[in-house]
């Protein structure tokens, strides 16, 4: 079992990694839909929109929880530096 | 540093925040760094060698707290998506950490930032599972039509007010397991069309 480098999820099933490619580090949710992996911004975006929708959280709360989260992630190492 | 030594820092760090989560548990949050030095039977100023600040001993140990449950929350995702397994299950990880747990959503509000963004990222993993168990249902028509964080809300709101006054209803013991299936009972049928 892998942990996907950009969300921390970890990826017990083929479909859960991107293109449903096990030698792929990063899982389907933070592929784009050409495969690659999102950037930085996108993977903010979408991790801040999904705080939102699920727990309601204002903008400015959900956008720092989601660095937070980003900051202890490998693929992000270098942005926190 | 030798390995040998580099074994020894960690170990000691471990033990450090195995008795930081016990006392913050027992006690509180602001528990005397002096308290956590006897618990963990290290001298008081070991523990400013590995944690140079109270924030970063307290940060460290909660870190470890969320990783351990969070490893636990990953595992509804066994639930099937069956809303019923998935609030069970939530309902078992929050009893094996039931007063740590209580502490910290007691707490939170006085805690520096860092620690409210781990608070936010262990619901965020709970989230998760409940959107992929919900979603199905709503898209049959078989949940009422509220937005999901409302929904996702309401159970927090109903487990944390059980957790909140346990000394109402449950002097002793465990309120989770004397409630858990009152709790999932009433909001099965709150959300259910």
């Amino acid at each position: 079992m892998k942990n996907c480098i950009a969300c921390g999820m970890p990826m017990r099933k083929t479909s859960e990694f991107a293109m449903c490619d096990e030698s792929k580090d990063y899982c389907v949710y933070c592929a784009r839909p050409d495969g690659t992996m999102q950037s930085f911004e996108e993977k903010k975006e979408n991790l801040t929109n999904f705080i939102i929708k699920t727990q309601g959280l204002s903008g400015e709360v959900a956008e720092n929880a989601a660095l937070s989260m980003m900051r202890k992630l490998p693929a992000w190492e270098d942005h926190f530096t | 540093m030798s390995e040998k030594r580099q074994l020894q820092k960690a170990q000691t760090k471990e033990k450090i925040t195995a008795a930081a989560l016990k006392m913050y548990s027992e006690n509180g949050f602001s528990t005397p760094t002096l308290a956590i030095a006897n618990e963990a039977q290290v001298s008081h100023g070991s523990i400013f060698v590995h944690f140079p600040t109270v924030e970063d001993l307290l940060i460290s140990s909660l870190d470890v707290f969320s990783k351990e449950i969070e490893k636990e929350l990953l595992l509804l995702s066994d639930s099937d998506n069956d809303i019923a397994t998935l609030l069970e299950m939530h309902i078992d990880v929050l009893i094996r950490h039931e007063d740590f747990y209580k502490r910290l959503i007691k707490e939170t509000v006085y805690l520096p930032e860092e620690t409210k963004n781990t608070f936010i990222a262990i619901q965020s993993t709970v989230s998760i599972h409940f959107l992929q168990a919900l979603e199905k249902k709503m898209s049959e028509g078989k949940i009422k039509n509220v937005p999901f964080h409302m929904i996702f809300n309401t159970w927090l709101g109903l487990v944390h007010y059980y957790l909140l006054n346990s000394d109402l209803f449950t002097p002793k013991g465990s309120v989770l397991k004397q409630y858990k299936n009152s709790l999932i009972e009433c909001f099965l049928t709150l959300i259910e069309k």
